[in-house]
């Protein structure tokens, strides 16, 4: 098997090659694809609130962990068991509280996009989620959009070789397809609706 | 050859080439808390056991039959269990690193409390004083690391072999250190 070099294409949008085999490296590489996709929708801006809470959760357990070995580095060990007993009990306590953020909060969100009408003015959250259980090939994505009125969603469940070639190459142009269908439909829904 | 060092590189490299700044500062995150967590349950031993070193190796064969180079010992240190005669103690001397495991021989208690003890390998033929540091003739409660409570054989043998040979020591550890913060969870 001859191995493709990353290419740079013209429309400056990289030729992402995986492991085709790899379920975990196929999952993230189609959630990339859908993210760039849905970023280049008109007045889309990427929104981090989401992942910032995770390593901000995340930067904070470590800190305490760094903070009880210094500690107890300096003040050696019977002299620093309260200040220890704080730090492991506070740090196992975030990692309960991580572990509840990517359960309840996080959930397989992978992309957050705000859409202004043009003259900044927030008017849609646009959110894509993902799942792609262990050793299956189907990936279902969720894209809901929320205005100031109500949230719609709509979901799409596909083998993932619809989006990857056989060679490991996602193929941007088939992503950005189903994304737009997915977007058109919740849009259209809306002015139904309306 | 270099095909393969090739395919496995540009795979291992890739998926952080293709990071942006929040899912690499997430990468290294999660290689610091898998360290951390490593570190605060070695502190939580040590809170719970009461004593600074909970889980120590055997390095010698001075306690053979009981124990011998290699097994694992688990230590507590609670100040108010008093250790006795013929238990197992892990003590260290005081100007060396190495904690050393031998049973107490003798021990003279006062009455305010105040201890000395004297120890001495199952396999050795003479007491440690030959251990002690110059001068000193007893051991006292603060030279006590933990007194030995459980054991497990033979799992101690990688921390001697790591403390052998220390290249295989960092290998192994760089190995997982950049397995860890290259692949993407």
């Amino acid at each position: 098997m001859t191995q493709k070099k990353a290419e740079k294409q013209d429309d400056s949008q990289e030729v992402v090659q995986i492991n085709k085999w790899d379920g975990s490296q196929v999952k993230h590489a189609i959630d990339d694809a859908f993210k760039t996709a849905l970023m280049e929708r008109p007045n889309c801006k990427e929104h981090f609130a989401i992942i910032d809470g995770r390593l901000f959760i995340c930067f904070l357990a470590v800190g305490i962990a760094l903070f009880a070995l210094g500690y107890d580095y300096i003040y050696t060990f019977p002299t620093s068991r309260p200040v220890l007993i704080i730090c492991v009990t506070s740090y196992f306590f975030l990692m309960g509280v991580l572990t509840i953020y990517t359960t309840y909060i996080e959930k397989g969100i992978f992309a957050v996009a705000i859409q202004s009408d043009g003259s900044g003015k927030t008017i849609k959250k646009w959110t894509a989620s993902s799942e792609m259980k262990k050793y299956d090939d189907k990936y279902t994505l969720t894209l809901s959009v929320k205005d100031s009125k109500n949230v719609r969603e709509l979901s799409s469940t596909k083998s993932c070789a619809n989006f990857i070639d056989v060679d490991g190459v996602v193929c941007n142009d088939l992503i950005s397809a189903e994304l737009k269908r997915l977007y058109n439909s919740l849009n259209n829904a809306e002015k139904k609706d309306k | 050859m270099s095909l393969l060092k090739s395919l496995g590189a540009e795979s291992l490299f890739g998926d952080v080439s293709r990071m942006d700044k929040r899912q690499f500062f997430y990468q290294v995150l999660s290689f610091g808390m898998i360290v951390s967590s490593a570190l605060m349950i070695w502190k939580g031993l040590m809170v719970v056991t009461g004593s600074e070193s909970p889980i120590v190796v055997v390095l010698s064969g001075s306690m053979e039959p009981a124990f011998h180079r290699g097994d694992l010992l688990f230590l507590t240190n609670y100040p108010d269990e008093p250790v006795r005669v013929g238990e197992i103690v892990v003590f260290k001397v005081e100007g060396r690193d190495i904690p050393i495991v031998h049973r107490v021989i003798k021990l003279h208690e006062k009455s305010d409390g105040s201890v000395k003890f004297l120890t001495k390998g199952d396999n050795n033929s003479v007491d440690d004083r030959g251990l002690y540091a110059p001068g000193q003739l007893w051991l006292t409660k603060k030279d006590i690391v933990g007194r030995a409570r459980g054991f497990l054989p033979y799992v101690g043998m990688i921390t001697i072999l790591m403390n052998e040979y220390p290249n295989f020591k960092f290998a192994i550890l760089g190995i997982l250190a950049i397995y860890v913060l290259l692949h993407r969870e």
